[in-house]
């Protein structure tokens, strides 16, 4: 299957709108099973909204013609009294220039909670802190994939990716990276 | 007569005078070289310290799906006793749901942390709540990790030091008692003890009453064999009285406890008691009771007769000989000892010494550590090291394996030769290598698989090619492409045609099929039409060490790599397309506690997310619907991803994939790489599909990107379907504003909101 030029445009203003109906919902990912895999405790997950069909071919659910569309910002990334103890303390770490400890206490927290976008950011501010700017990057892509869902989040990560650019002057993707981040704010 | 003894004398006076300096001047000589040596073994390099190694801790927070049981067995796999009340350190007590322990100190990489009273509650199968003796929150909260082996070097002594404090002052007791009983007092050798076993020997005609004294033991460790020979004896008693002159008798006593051979292990030499505490009972020596202290100083005498796993009733006849003399000497009460010999030996159960040397596992880490150590730093500078194993998955991993392996050996036709197996287990997000195992024969440390045995990956390879498919913007997981007859020219001239596994052709086909289905032939073509190179250079991007060579076969599997480097690949697709190099050390430390290195956790994409997510759910398709639906019947509700692998004539069998938290690598074959019958799917996978199941991990459960929706099609034809034509449409994921071919019958009969709203949608955008 081949796309010729203008059917991918198309597609492109496409998906570009409904991405923005569809971004911010929960979607439910592959649930196969009634028992889904344990929540880790400090991810707050509100309700999901009743998920928006895409597709002509919709599943059995039979949506009643009045429901509005699905709103914004479900999901809100937040740590639990584990992780945020452990980042307090590598944080404190961090000030005092033990960068290795701070290092070895982030990546606690993240075996603990190795999909909270938030923690990545913080490992990446770390590597900001130790101009160690492409792994910092790194950081922020990470936090960026695992951040679905959470506009706010994904603004950060934007933001740590541009502060990482900015370092190392590559300026134009600085730019790019900063434009997205506040996008992504105001939404 | 005296005037001719006179003259004698005076004739020969000067010569017998000259002969007597010199012999007082050899021993002098001799002496003195003796003490040179002695002083210099006991103050100077003393012990060799072979680095330490650990498993990774447990960590404990509220919240953790960790049930009360599941604690009670890790602590006592730490040697924690169970007891009526926590006072003492490595104790704890379990009251309904609720845990309390006293933690040992410990000196983490990161953190030195003293002993520790902390409470436990559980609800349902998790952590509630967490707090200390004052009744303040404790939010996170790890135990001290296992000890799982140390480097030591060729000759094989291996040893754990242990200062004065760290020993139970039972354990000096009861040696002097048993061994010494006058070195208290003694200078180094015995004469009353030496009369005694002349006076024993003499009358039994043999000579095997011993009389050492322990600085004698002590010296012959040091230095001697164990040859009887009357010269030998004299330098070991000469030597003895020296120490004794330099040294007191604490430091003596100290060396002596942690000198004294108390065991082997294959080539492994235990020495010292702190070491054998571990061997022996799986904690720190100051934790022991006195049933145990009694059986190692049972071993002082012989560590193979006594040997307490070999010959467990010869032990513990002596050992509770030695319990009535302690009594008999007062050192404990008749009370003491008669309840000490109630016990059992009490020695960590044998499964569990059985692994707790991980051969496969500490030679990766000795090689990590080899890039910036020399051989004599890691065997002799008594160095910590913190690594990743989860010795519950390695125990997994090597159950598994050994146990499929027996079955299917059964059902092999070669029987001469045994069937082999590799399994490397990691932690997507950071990369760590929970397990390895690198043979049949798990505690053998001879040939690793897992890191050595290079061999062909076959369809392990088709996820690459699906991927960078996927990344071109041109595929998707419903694009129909051809499962047809191929033949290629090959760089050699010759041509080259691929069959299917089963030989059969199927015409068009959606992609995701061709994947879960593991056909060769739309994988060709597909290959073809994505570019060999491209395919390369994500292969490459992945984690293999060296760029694939880009011919036509490679899309088959022509890639020949050990298991590990497969699992660094797999890492990355589990990971999400994050490239993050496979470790299996945190940090190595010195013997103060200054941390010489960290390993930090570093992270690369190297694949689009969006295109990864699409990848990832075409590999929960291979579980479903695929050749990997065969471990439904052990993996239940667990979703995971993962792709079966089989070489050419059978030779090699693999299968890898993740769940939610964990990849996993699984080969089989034989060493001389004759073909073994078992495809992907009928040897490894099975393993595979035990050890995911019982681990502790989640579902994968990533959440669908932006850009992506859900369609449902016909996994035979790969045509759009809908609830209402088809009840078994497949539900699979497309980039947001795909057109799918309909299935005749289907299109139009559908009249939900959700598709009028994107038909809608689309109808305003499109026009």
């Amino acid at each position: 299957m081949i796309n010729t030029a203008t059917t991918l445009a198309r597609r492109l203003i496409g998906m570009s709108l409904i991405i923005v109906l569809n971004a911010c919902t929960n979607i439910p990912a592959y649930k196969t099973s009634p028992a889904p895999a344990p929540e880790p405790a400090s991810i707050v997950v509100h309700e999901p909204p009743p998920v928006l069909e895409t597709q002509p071919i919709a599943p059995v659910i039979a949506v009643e013609p009045s429901i509005p569309l699905p709103a914004a910002a479900t999901q809100n990334f937040t740590l639990s009294a584990a992780t945020r103890s452990l980042v307090n303390q590598a944080t404190s770490q961090r000030q005092n220039k033990n960068f290795v400890q701070a290092a070895a206490t982030l990546e606690r927290a993240l075996r603990i909670e190795p999909k909270n976008p938030l923690l990545w950011l913080e490992y990446g501010a770390l590597r900001m802190d130790e101009r160690n700017f492409a792994q910092a990057e790194s950081m922020g892509r990470k936090a960026l994939a695992s951040a679905t869902g959470d506009v706010r989040t994904q603004a950060s990560a934007w933001r740590l990716i541009a502060d990482s650019y900015k370092a190392r002057n590559q300026n134009s993707e600085a730019q790019q990276a900063y434009a997205r981040a506040s996008t992504l704010s105001t939404r | 007569m005296k005037a001719r003894t006179k003259k004698f004398l005076k004739k020969y006076w000067p010569h017998a005078l000259g002969l007597l300096s010199l012999i007082l001047l050899a021993m002098t000589i001799w002496v003195l070289s003796l003490d040179h040596q002695i002083r210099q073994q006991f103050e100077g390099r003393r012990w060799t310290l072979p680095a330490k190694v650990y498993a990774q801790p447990l960590e404990l927070y509220a919240g953790q799906a960790i049930s009360i049981d599941e604690l009670q067995r890790a602590l006592e796999r730490l040697g924690y006793l169970r007891s009526a009340e926590v006072t003492r350190t490595g104790n704890f007590q379990r009251k309904g749901n609720r845990i309390d322990l006293v933690s040992r100190p410990f000196r983490f990489a990161d953190e030195n942390r003293d002993q520790k009273t902390i409470s436990i509650s559980f609800t349902g199968n998790q952590i509630e709540k967490m707090w200390d003796s004052g009744a303040k929150d404790v939010p996170v909260f790890r135990l001290d990790p296992l000890l799982i082996g140390s480097i030591y070097p060729t000759q094989g002594e291996d040893r754990i030091i242990v200062t004065p404090q760290e020993t139970p002052a039972l354990l000096p007791a009861a040696l002097k008692t048993i061994e010494d009983r006058r070195f208290d007092t003694h200078i180094g050798i015995d004469p009353i003890g030496i009369l005694r076993a002349i006076w024993v020997d003499l009358r039994s005609g043999s000579f095997d009453q011993g009389a050492s004294t322990l600085t004698q033991q002590l010296v012959r460790s040091y230095f001697l064999t164990n040859r009887q020979t009357l010269s030998r004896k004299l330098t070991e008693a000469v030597m003895a009285i020296l120490l004794e002159v330099h040294f007191d008798k604490k430091d003596l006593m100290n060396a002596y406890i942690n000198e004294i051979n108390l065991g082997q292990e294959g080539g492994r030499a235990i020495q010292g008691f702190g070491l054998a505490s571990q061997f022996y009972f799986g904690k720190p020596l100051a934790e022991l009771q006195l049933h145990e202290i009694a059986l190692l100083v049972t071993e002082v005498r012989s560590p193979t007769y006594y040997n307490p796993r070999k010959q467990p009733e010869r032990a513990l006849a002596r050992r509770n000989l030695i319990l009535d003399l302690l009594a008999e000497f007062n050192v404990v009460t008749a009370k003491e000892a008669a309840l000490a010999k109630s016990k059992p030996l009490g020695l960590v159960n044998a499964t569990a010494t059985h692994s707790t040397y991980y051969p496969a596992f500490l030679d990766f880490v000795r090689r990590t550590l080899r890039r910036d150590y020399q051989e004599s730093d890691l065997t002799e500078s008594g160095l910590v090291v913190f690594s990743t194993l989860d010795p519950l998955v390695q125990a997994k991993a090597e159950s598994a394996l050994v146990g499929e392996l027996d079955r299917l050996d059964k059902n092999s036709k070669r029987k001469e030769v045994d069937l082999e197996g590799a399994v490397v287990v990691t932690a997507p997000t950071n990369g760590e290598v929970l397990a390895i195992v690198g043979g049949r024969n798990v505690s053998y440390s001879g040939f690793n698989r897992a890191l050595d045995a290079k061999r062909s990956i076959g369809s392990l390879a088709k996820p690459i090619v699906y991927l960078t498919a996927v990344e071109t913007g041109h595929y998707h997981a419903a694009t129909i492409i051809d499962d047809a007859p191929v033949t290629l020219k090959l760089a050699n001239g010759k041509d080259w045609a691929p069959q299917n596994y089963d030989k059969k052709i199927n015409g068009r086909v959606p992609l995701v099929r061709a994947l879960a289905q593991s056909l060769n032939l739309a994988t060709v073509n597909l290959s073809q039409d994505v570019g060999l190179n491209q395919i390369a250079t994500q292969f490459k991007a992945l984690g293999l060490s060296d760029k694939p060579q880009a011919v036509p076969a490679m899309a088959l599997g022509a890639v020949t790599v050990a298991p590990l480097e497969v699992a660094q690949v797999y890492n990355s697709i589990a990971n999400g397309g994050f490239h993050t190099p496979l470790r299996a050390v945190r940090a190595v430390v010195d013997n103060q506690g200054n941390t010489l290195k960290a390993f930090p956790l570093e992270v690369t994409q190297v694949a689009e997310p969006v295109a990864m997510y699409q990848l990832q759910r075409m590999m929960v398709e291979v579980m479903r619907r695929g050749t990997g639906a065969a471990a439904r019947t052990q993996l239940g509700d667990l979703v995971v991803g993962g792709k079966s692998g089989t070489s050419s004539d059978y030779r090699d069998s693999w299968f890898a994939g993740f769940s939610g938290s964990h990849s996993i690598v699984v080969w089989l074959g034989y060493d001389d790489n004759q073909p073994t019958r078992f495809s992907g799917s009928s040897g490894a996978l099975p393993i595979w599909s035990k050890i995911m199941a019982g681990i502790n991990t989640n579902s994968w459960d990533q959440p669908l990107p932006d850009g992506l929706h859900e369609a449902q099609i016909d996994f035979t034809t790969g045509l759009a379907v809908n609830s209402k034509c088809d009840k078994d449409g497949m539900t699979v994921v497309v980039p947001n504003g795909t057109d799918l071919p309909w299935r005749d019958g289907c299109k139009g009969n559908d009249t939900t909101l959700g598709g009028h709203t994107a038909d809608w949608l689309r109808g305003i955008i499109g026009r």
